[in-house]
């Protein structure tokens, strides 16, 4: 009876097809408008990797004013100080540790036929790479001794490395940066995590960095630092004291596996904390905090405010797209009451009729879903295009975003169907088939 | 068999009563053409309706092929509909979006043939009332007559035990109302039970048997030979 029922409805929508389009365009509208919107939302605040999200932790400490807090007092400072982070690096007590911030530099290509690149990029440790579960085309990340040895060492995104070596295995090549000379010891793949969870103090839907170089190279001078930087306490002349001060520009990850490491972790800040405390700092009441990659995301608000009112506004527009469907359906089932009734004599109970209308009503919801889609996608490409190179990546409908559109525009269609099919089923068959 | 014992129909509104069929006795045998006349009002679609299970009556007995109508849900009566009543109506009632042949094909759905039976009867049944050449065509396309044969080759598909016809020629001129007369005579030859509600007494002198219905009650019954209808 299913195919019986689609071809009816299929008859049906064709014969009245003015009222049907209305009805799929009215959908369609609803269901654009709402995915749009949800597809930003969902992307927005998508699990960057979920596979580990549990086990990496980004590290707070509230060494900030204690007459002035952070945030008024509601969260410890988004980033710590250099001192804190190589304290925390030195003492190594996660399973993996990685301090980071964000720095640029000009390449000088060894072919003077290629002009000088500024390039974005990331100094970091070693862990980043294991941590992070970057995916490598050519050789690797470079190890903990040449941290601590700060080897002059870089690591190329795919893009930089076809740009200067036409995309072959650059590994163990030099390349000049900055006027010092890096070896080359791996090309990454193309990584663009959305948000880009890692370091989002410069923005959660940046791209990823294109080269990524030891973070103690800074304090070296070899890397210039860049990115996001506060302080609260004045400091001396000269690169050192500014290493040695309150003013906050790295950010620190941790990895660890279990609950009990994470409490053991969490001792530890309490305890550096404390010893800190003895030297003059860390004023402010104990706010130490682990956040994973989740939380860590929610605290930092990375679905803006009014991304979130978009998608409530475009629910509400769906809910008024569905209500107007209610009213359409209602006048062509009520208007089908004499084939409604003819069908009842000659042996359709009401059930059997129900399962008809409803079926007629999910086709018009498909079409209007397929509509719905079509529209979401140029929603979509009018967001990027209103947004700019923030909204690149985000502003794209996965294959789970699809699959969601239809259903959503099928059960809301059946919703908004439930009540004319309930109300044609009602009709009196002696009486339609007399008035005829 | 159809036996209806005291069959009361009371429609109430929030102000009035009103009695259709009061103590409505009736017996239709087996191979019947019955038909029923009276003026208008009197309860002859009330009647029909009761008997082809589109409406339900207030109290009473009403034994179908002699089962208890009345202690049937909707199911059961439309399932009792589909495999033992037809219906054809003085407005034909075909469904106009749908060709011939899938208007025929309506009731065999719900009764549940497969593909290759549903293709057999409608084709055997449009050839019956002589219309298989047009078997694609939409009901617009046809005259008043030929609608009416096809609603009564959707009627017969299923093989009723039951033909119900409410006014069949009210809608046709004298040539076809004849031609559609013809073909329900030699349908109740073939032996199915035809009840027609007609006011033309032409017509009702051409059934077996006659009833008149007037006030909601059976007030007369009539039999005509078989010599009177030759």
């Amino acid at each position: 009876m299913f195919n019986y029922y689609i071809k009816v409805a299929w008859i049906s929508i064709l014969r009245h097809w003015g009222l049907s389009l209305l009805m799929i365009c009215a959908i369609g509208l609803g269901i654009g408008a709402t995915m749009t919107t949800v597809t930003v939302n969902y992307l927005m605040s998508a699990n960057p990797i979920p596979h580990k999200s549990e086990q990496l932790f980004y590290v707070q400490l509230d060494s900030w004013d204690v007459n002035d807090p952070f945030d008024e007092g509601q969260n410890p400072p988004d980033q710590m100080t250099f001192i804190d982070s190589t304290n925390l690096m030195k003492a190594k007590k996660a399973f993996r540790q990685n301090v980071q911030a964000q720095a640029f530099a000009v390449i000088e290509p060894s072919d003077p036929e290629i002009l000088p690149l500024i390039v974005s990029g990331r100094a970091n440790s070693a862990d980043f790479f294991a941590m992070f579960d970057v995916p490598f085309i050519y050789g690797s990340g470079w190890s903990s001794s040449a941290d601590d040895n700060k080897e002059q060492v870089v690591v190329l995104n795919k893009e930089t490395n076809d740009k200067l070596y036409g995309g072959e295995n650059s590994v163990g090549k030099s390349i000049k940066i900055d006027g010092n000379m890096f070896k080359i010891v791996g090309v990454i793949d193309t990584w663009e995590p959305k948000p880009r969870f890692y370091d989002i103090t410069t923005g959660a839907f940046n791209d990823s960095e294109e080269i990524f170089v030891p973070f103690n190279l800074i304090a070296e001078e070899k890397i210039t630092r860049s990115g996001n930087n506060s302080c609260w306490k004045p400091f001396g002349d000269g690169f050192k004291a500014y290493l040695a001060s309150e003013c906050i520009w790295t950010q620190f990850w941790v990895e660890l596996k279990t609950e009990q490491d994470k409490q053991a972790y969490l001792a530890f800040l309490n305890a550096y904390v404390e010893e800190q405390k003895q030297f003059g700092r860390f004023e402010r009441p104990m706010d130490n905090r682990l956040s994973n990659v989740m939380q860590w995301l929610e605290n930092q608000e990375v679905v803006a405010d009014d991304a979130k009112m978009m998608m409530a506004m475009a629910i509400m527009f769906l809910v008024v797209c569905l209500l107007n469907t209610v009213g359409l359906l209602l006048a062509k089932f009520l208007g089908k009451a004499p084939e409604i009734g003819l069908r009842q004599a000659l042996g359709a109970s009401k059930a059997t009729l129900f399962c008809q209308y409803l079926i007629e009503s999910a086709c018009i919801g498909l079409a209007g879903g397929i509509l719905g889609l079509f529209l979401a996608f140029l929603g979509l490409i009018g967001i990027e295009k209103l947004y700019g190179e923030n909204m690149q990546g985000l502003a794209t409908l996965d294959g789970n975003m699809m699959v969601l559109s239809i259903v959503v525009s099928l059960v809301a269609t059946l919703i908004a169907g439930i009540y004319p099919t309930w109300r044609a089923c009602k009709v009196q068959p002696a009486h339609q088939l007399k008035c005829q | 068999m159809l036996v209806m014992k005291n069959i009361n129909k009371i429609f109430q509104t929030e102000d009035i009563q009103t009695h259709a069929l009061r103590d409505f006795n009736l017996t239709v045998n087996e191979g019947d053409f019955l038909s029923v006349t009276g003026p208008s009002g009197s309860g002859k679609t009330t009647f029909l309706n009761i008997a082809g299970l589109l409406e339900t009556y207030t109290n009473g007995d009403f034994l179908l092929d002699g089962k208890d109508v009345g202690s049937l849900n909707d199911n059961g009566r439309s399932k009792m509909r589909n495999e033992k009543i037809g219906f054809v109506f003085q407005s034909f009632n075909l469904i106009p979006d749908l060709n011939l042949f899938d208007n025929v094909d309506v009731p065999l759905r719900y009764r549940g043939f497969n593909a290759k039976e549903r293709k057999e009867r409608i084709e055997a049944n449009l050839e019956r009332v002589g219309l298989a050449s047009r078997m694609k065509h939409l009901p617009s396309q046809l005259s008043g007559g030929q609608q009416q044969r096809v609603a009564i080759a959707r009627a017969l598909a299923t093989d009723p035990r039951f033909l119900l016809a409410d006014e069949p020629t009210g809608n046709l001129d004298s040539e076809m109302a004849k031609g559609v007369m013809s073909l329900l005579e030699e349908i109740n030859q073939q032996g199915t039970t035809i009840i027609m509600v007609t006011h033309d007494a032409e017509l009702a002198q051409r059934a077996t048997r006659t009833i008149q219905v007037k006030d909601g009650r059976v007030s007369e019954l009539e039999i005509v030979s078989a010599q009177a209808i030759a």
